[in-house]
C-alpha cells in the first residue's frame, strides 16, 4: 500500500514509469472484477482501460489518508460498472430488471467465446452465468468479497454503504447464487 | 433459545464468518441438522463460498496493458533497428538470461567445433547440414578410435608393469626359483619349489621386446619405465 503511495507521488511528478508499474500492479485485479461483473471478456477489456484512463485523470484527487490506492481503484472500477449496467439497461429496453436479466444473461453467457470458455474452465463458466443472473447490487458484492476477498470495511469504502447494508447484500447474494447454481444443477466445489 | 428458518436465512454469513456468539451457535447446530429447509440451503451456501474462494484469478489478456499505456500516456515511440533490438534486449536483460545465453552459445561452439569446421578458415559450405553430419561422424568415429587406442596402449603398460615386477621379484629371491638342496629330498621327487622353466625365460625375452615397442609407441612412459 505504501508503494502504491509512493508511485502515485511519482505519476504526479511525472514519472511515467512510475504510472507503468501502478497500471500492472492492478490490472489484472481490475480485469477480474470487470469480467465478473460483466461476464464478457470484450466488456471486461474496454471497462479496465476506461477505469485506469479516469484514474490517471483524476490521480491528484486521490488522497492516502482516506483509504488505500486499490480501495480506491476498485470504487473508481465500481461506479464505472455501475454506469455501464445503466447504460446497457437503457439499451435493452425492458421492464422489469427481474424479468429482464435471466433472459439477456443467458444470451451472453450461451455467446460465449471458445476463448473465454477456456480462459474460465467449465466450473467457473457456470458460475461466471449463474453470477450474472444476480442482480448488479449483490453480484458487486459477492465478487468484491467472495472472488477479490476484500474485507467488509473495504467494501463498505468502495460501495459507500453502511456496513450493515454490505453483509445483508453479501448474504443474499451467496444464498440467491447457491440457489440459481441448484437450479442449473450445479455443484460449486 | 428458539432459532428459526428466517434466521438462519438472515444469519448465515454471519455464521459462515464464525462471528455467531456461543448461545446463537448453539440454536442454531440445534435448529439445521433437523431442518428439511435450512440443511440443504448451509450446505449449498457453504459449498459455494469455499468454490468461490478457492477460483483463481483470470489472466489478464497480453495487450490489455498496453493498450492502457497507450490510451493513458499516448502511443509509444516505435523504434527500428539495432535500436529496436537494443530496446529488447534491454527489456528482457537479466543475470539469468545472461547466463543461459552464455551456456548456449558455449555448447554451439563445442558442437561447431566438433563438426569439423574451421574457425580460421569458415567455409559457408562446411555449415550445410549435410556436411556438419558427415564431420561429425567422421569425429566420433576419430575419437573412438583414438580412446580405444588409448584403452589398449595401457592393457599393455599395465601388462608390461607386472612382468617387470615378477621379474625383480624373481631377481630378489634367487632362492625361491633354485631348488634347495634338501636332505630329506629325494632324488627324481620334488619338494614344491619352482625352478625356472624355459617358459619363463621366453617371458623375459618377449619382455625386451615389448619394451622396445613401448619405447617407440609411448615415448611418455618409456622415461617412467627406464628409471625403473
Amino acid at each position: 500500500m505504501e508503494q502504491d503511495a509512493q508511485l502515485v507521488q511519482q505519476c504526479l511528478q511525472g514519472d511515467a514509469s512510475a504510472w507503468e508499474e501502478l497500471v500492472r500492479r492492478h490490472t489484472r485485479r481490475i480485469f477480474n472484477i470487470c469480467y465478473r461483473f460483466t461476464g464478457n471478456g470484450t466488456e471486461a477489456e474496454d471497462l479496465s482501460q476506461d477505469v485506469f484512463l479516469r484514474v490517471y485523470r483524476t490521480l491528484a484527487s486521490y488522497r492516502s489518508a482516506h483509504g488505500g490506492f486499490a480501495t480506491w481503484v476498485t470504487s473508481v472500477t465500481r461506479n464505472l460498472l455501475i454506469d455501464h449496467y445503466r447504460r446497457t439497461k437503457r439499451d435493452r429496453v425492458t421492464d422489469s430488471l427481474d424479468d429482464r436479466m435471466p433472459a439477456v444473461e443467458n444470451k451472453e453467457s450461451s455467446a460465449r467465446r471458445p476463448d473465454e470458455l477456456a480462459l474460465l474452465g467449465e466450473l467457473s463458466g457456470q458460475v461466471q452465468t449463474a453470477l450474472t443472473k444476480l442482480s448488479p447490487d449483490l453480484r458487486e458484492a459477492v465478487i468484491l468479497r467472495d472472488l477479490q476477498q476484500l474485507e467488509y470495511g473495504e467494501i463498505q469504502r468502495v460501495l459507500s454503504v453502511p456496513e450493515g447494508t454490505v453483509k445483508s447484500r453479501i448474504n443474499r447474494g451467496r444464498i440467491e447464487l447457491a440457489r440459481i447454481l441448484q437450479q442449473m444443477g450445479v455443484r460449486p466445489s | 433459545m428458539n432459532w428459526t428458518c428466517e434466521q438462519t436465512e438472515a444469519r448465515l454469513s454471519d455464521y459462515l464468518d464464525g462471528v455467531l456468539t456461543q448461545t446463537e451457535l448453539l440454536a442454531f447446530k440445534v435448529h439445521v441438522p433437523g431442518c428439511e429447509r435450512c440443511a440443504p440451503l448451509v450446505a449449498s451456501v457453504s459449498e459455494l463460498v469455499r468454490g468461490l474462494q478457492s477460483m483463481e484469478q483470470l489472466e489478464t489478456p497480453p495487450r490489455l496493458v498496453y493498450s492502457i499505456l497507450d490510451k493513458t500516456l499516448g502511443p509509444r515511440e516505435s523504434v527500428t533497428g539495432w535500436r529496436g533490438v537494443l530496446a529488447w534486449v534491454r527489456g528482457v536483460a537479466s543475470v539469468r538470461l545472461a547466463y543461459g545465453a552464455l551456456s548456449v552459445a558455449a555448447t554451439l561452439i563445442i558442437f561447431v567445433t566438433a563438426s569439423g569446421f574451421n574457425w580460421r578458415h569458415p567455409k559457408l559450405a562446411d555449415l550445410r547440414p549435410a556436411t556438419i553430419y558427415r564431420n561429425a561422424d567422421r569425429t566420433v568415429h576419430l575419437a573412438y578410435g583414438r580412446s580405444a587406442k588409448f584403452v589398449n596402449d595401457l592393457r599393455v603398460v599395465n601388462e608390461i608393469q607386472s612382468r617387470v615386477r615378477e621379474e625383480n621379484d624373481l631377481r630378489a629371491n634367487p632362492e625361491s626359483t633354485v631348488p634347495d638342496s634338501s636332505p630329506q629330498k629325494q632324488p627324481g621327487s620334488s619338494d614344491g619349489s619352482k625352478p625356472t622353466t624355459p617358459r619363463q625365460q621366453n617371458r623375459a625375452n618377449d619382455l625386451v621386446r615389448h619394451m622396445e615397442v613401448l619405447a617407440a609407441e609411448l615415448p611418455l612412459f618409456c622415461g617412467t619405465l627406464g628409471g625403473r
